[in-house]
């Protein structure tokens, strides 16, 4: 080989193992930096209490208030987002589509800070009148935002499902006398079906790994609360505590350690999800210009 | 229920929801735009900012906003280049090829505060370079990388097999079919797929905080090895603020500004789509 | 292409050779408390000396403490005294710390709460509010709302001096909180966009809508958070605001730090709200 070959040759192994093996290295390093934690505290770190001075590292609520943040958020935009995809897909008359679909992708490309900004400003204030609250600052809220947040991005990939679903089995169910309700409920939304679903799921991922817009909004405190599916309250995520505390301790402590745990257990979760998205995606590779 | 009446429960619903998403929609781009480009005048965007950010202007905070990107881009193009056209050239095992778009494209699902972690933990602290830009970038180039390769993977990939077979007969090797025939022609859809990743990293606050942003006191940074000040945080700042009138104006400034730039890097990803195309995808 | 190819990269690592060298700026970090003098201070400063850098970054004096003991920083901004914990974290290193004002942690509420009635509470009534035990203004003679606890991060300046004093332990937990936030700047936000709650500020960050406790001594005596009671020493809740460094600071920071205590710096902490060292 000459010369040029090899260099090229040694160029791309060398950048292809380097984007290969990237993340692994952040894994690795999560999962070392928190061996400490897990070591000296093993089950104890599935506690309710988060007490760093008097060493209980309890991530309970945490995980309870990421989980809640994201069945409120995906409970609220996926119905909306969906329909409204349907209306956009199928009943819409297409010069609108152009219009439609730039708004959307520039609504999706919004960073979340400025969500953040947003709720802060205006949703925290409403959430605190609407439901006569001592603060608006509430997992609620949380939810409610990252709904919104989400909502362009569910639109986009749900009119994009189905969209792709081929002109042929609408004309065909239309030719058996069907509805246009009927059209979509049985021709079109069974094969969008798993273009729709892997959209959920990337959304249920962009939810869970959210920190800006949530850390703002939802009091940062460390606790369930007091009746369990009460979300009117303050509490905590699992990014907004990571945002919070993480500049705070010392590297190398029993605290950073626990911090560490609960960015690997993060990880791990939108990992899988993600993965798991992937896999029943139709065609993954467009949607990953999000 | 009649199917008729279904029917037109169906469509109602549908119609609601959307309009429902559009006025959600339409109301939050109308508060940025409207609050925006009242806070934006000349002197906001050239002057430094002052007292929290809740006086003065953004200049800074746009010029480091600016050579974060742009450090992040000349990392990570290199070298999504190469992993590109590795996979498309190279690799001939599906599973292989299937393994490594798992664990690249996996990237991507990181969410974005564990950019910012890792980068704490193996630069500033095991690395030792303390509060730096340059770290900072190369963290938003980590992040964008899955975009960019998939973008230049596409466009490489798609390039006709004649033109790979016709460069081999007249007698080029391997790497100079790559650099003299394949590349140029795909070299468009990495720019697109650059970007794109800009379009994202420009507005992302976590990867940034811990190791790459100041307070106060920065200016054009000196060195690699110094912290800049960028817009995604300071509104972070400013937002923390939020009673003060004077820093929520800024606060609504500085997103309008942010908002332009990833405008515009989105639209110069689209426009470089269409125009740079490859022969194969024409 | 080979030759472009070598171009760029020599122009590259010699960008990279260049910035790689550290070059001397002052580095400082800490509490939100004493960020706005050392940032003005900084201004000033680099207004006499041209050429200097000096970087200022919040976070706490946690964080401050932290980046100082790990060698980030130059100097640490802590709005309250090293834990025991702390020092022993960093058992090589020497922290030697320079005071340049005081002010105080004051109780405060928002301007309803205030006008409402609820002018002043004995320490007792703030440490149960902040251990849940009352939870409605009306138990103090206020109005009949609940009380929206604001309490801060675990490592913050404010909140150790606050809790050593109301609840005899600077690391104490409040069962009572409602929300956990950061910055001076973000509890006045909360604050100041609640109608019925309470925090803890530095006297600096009071304004007409959080307004300051006084506070009922045991000897029912009222004292108020003045600046004359601060420097008095009456007022109860009081501290030192500290810059902190890894043994003695080299030259270019020992002259911002005496800069800071010179008369024109005193000047800065005077307008920023808190009171100069005697």
């Amino acid at each position: 080989m000459s010369v040029s070959s090899k260099f090229g040759r040694v160029y791309v192994v060398g950048s292809t193992f380097i984007s290969a093996t990237l993340i692994l290295v952040i894994i690795l390093f999560l999962a070392i930096n928190s061996w400490e934690a897990i070591r000296q505290s093993g089950l104890r770190l599935f506690t309710l209490e988060w007490n760093p001075s008097k060493e209980k590292f309890g991530i309970l609520p945490m995980i309870y208030g990421s989980a809640a943040i994201t069945i409120i958020s995906l409970g609220i935009a996926l119905p909306l987002g969906i329909s409204a995809a349907i209306c956009t897909s199928e009943i819409l008359p297409s010069r609108f589509r152009l219009y439609v679909k730039s708004l959307l992708e520039l609504l999706a490309g919004i960073p979340s800070i400025i969500y953040g900004l947003i709720g802060i400003v205006f949703l925290s204030i409403w959430v605190e009148r609407a439901f006569d609250l001592q603060s608006g600052r509430t997992i609620f809220t949380g939810g409610l935002l990252l709904a919104v947040m989400v909502l362009p991005t569910i639109v986009t990939l749900s009119d994009d499902a189905l969209h792709n679903v081929p002109q042929k089995y609408r004309e065909a169910a239309k030719s058996l006398g069907f509805y246009r309700y009927e059209v979509i409920k049985n021709a079109v939304l069974p094969i969008a079906k798993t273009d729709i679903i892997g959209a959920a799921l990337l959304a249920l991922g962009r939810v869970l790994g959210e920190t800006m817009a949530v850390m703002l909004v939802i009091g940062g405190i460390d606790r369930i609360p007091g009746s369990f599916f009460n979300v009117l309250v303050p509490g905590q995520t699992m990014t907004s505590k990571l945002g919070r505390e993480i500049a705070e301790t010392a590297f190398g402590s029993l605290h950073f350690s626990a911090m560490i745990f609960i960015g690997l257990i993060l990880l791990v979760f939108v990992l899988l999800i993600t993965m798991i998205a992937l896999t029943f995606f139709y065609n993954p590779e467009h949607r990953l210009y999000e | 229920m009649s199917r008729e009446l279904a029917n037109g429960i169906f469509s109602a619903v549908t119609w609601i929801a959307m309009g429902l998403c559009g006025l959600i929609l339409i109301f939050l781009l109308a508060v940025m735009i409207w609050n925006g480009i009242r806070a934006v005048d000349f002197e906001f965007l050239f002057t430094a900012s002052r007292n929290f950010g809740a006086g003065g202007g953004i200049f800074y905070q746009m010029i480091g906003s600016l050579l974060l990107i742009l450090f992040a881009a000349l990392i990570c193009f290199p070298l999504a280049l190469g992993t590109a056209i590795f996979k498309s050239e190279y690799l001939k095992s599906a599973r292989v090829q299937r393994l490594c778009a798992v664990l690249v494209y996996g990237l991507n699902g990181v969410p974005s505060v564990i950019f910012g972690i890792f980068g704490l933990v193996f630069f500033v602290n095991v690395l030792g370079t303390g509060i730096s830009w340059f770290v900072g970038s190369i963290i938003l180039a980590m992040m964008i990388l899955p975009t960019v390769v998939l973008a230049t993977y596409h466009s490489i990939n798609s390039i006709p097999e004649i033109y790979r077979e016709s460069a081999l007969a007249l007698g080029l090797n391997k790497w100079q079919v790559i650099a003299k025939v394949l590349l140029p022609q795909g070299i468009g859809g990495a720019i697109t797929g650059l970007f794109l990743g800009l379009a994202r990293a420009v507005g992302e606050t976590a990867p940034i905080m811990f190791i790459a942003t100041a307070f106060t006191g920065v200016e054009i940074p000196g060195s690699f090895f110094e912290p800049v000040t960028a817009l995604p945080t300071h509104i972070l700042a400013l937002a923390q603020q939020a009673i003060n009138e004077q820093a929520l104006q800024n606060a609504w400034g500085a997103s309008f500004v942010l908002i332009c730039l990833v405008t515009v890097f989105s639209a110069l990803g689209l426009w470089s789509r269409k125009k740079l195309k490859t022969v194969g995808l024409r | 292409m080979i030759k472009s190819v070598a171009i760029t990269s020599g122009i590259l690592l010699t960008v990279l050779i260049v910035g790689c060298s550290k070059s001397e700026s002052i580095q400082i970090a800490g509490s939100t408390t004493i960020l706005p003098v050392v940032s003005k201070a900084a201004e000033q400063f680099k207004m006499k000396h041209a050429g200097v850098r000096i970087i200022v970054n919040a976070g706490g004096s946690g964080v401050g403490i932290n980046q100082l003991g790990e060698g980030t920083i130059d100097v640490g901004m802590a709005s309250r005294d090293m834990t025991e914990a702390e020092t022993n974290r960093y058992p090589g290193v020497h922290f030697v710390t320079h005071t340049i004002g005081r002010d105080a942690v004051v109780p405060v509420v928002s301007s309803e709460v205030f006008e409402a009635g609820v002018k002043a509470l004995t320490l007792e009534q703030i440490a149960k509010i902040y251990k849940g035990e009352i939870q409605n203004w009306q138990e103090v003679s206020g109005p009949d709302k609940e009380i929206l606890v604001v309490d801060k991060e675990q490592s913050r300046g404010t909140r150790h001096v606050f809790m050593e004093v109301v609840l005899g332990d600077e690391e104490a937990q409040a069962p009572g909180a409602d929300l956990v936030l950061g910055s001076n700047n973000e509890e006045q936000t909360a604050i100041a966009q609640s109608d019925a709650a309470i925090g803890m500020l530095s006297n600096a960050w009071m304004n007409e809508e959080v307004k300051g406790l006084n506070i009922i001594m045991m000897d029912h005596s009222v004292v108020q958070p003045t600046l004359e009671n601060i420097v008095s020493g009456s007022f109860p809740i009081t501290r030192g605001l500290l810059l902190i460094t890894r043994g003695q600071p080299r030259e270019d920071v020992k002259r911002f730090i005496d800069f800071i205590l010179s008369e024109e710096g005193q000047q800065i902490v005077e307008e920023a709200g808190y009171v100069r060292i005697q």
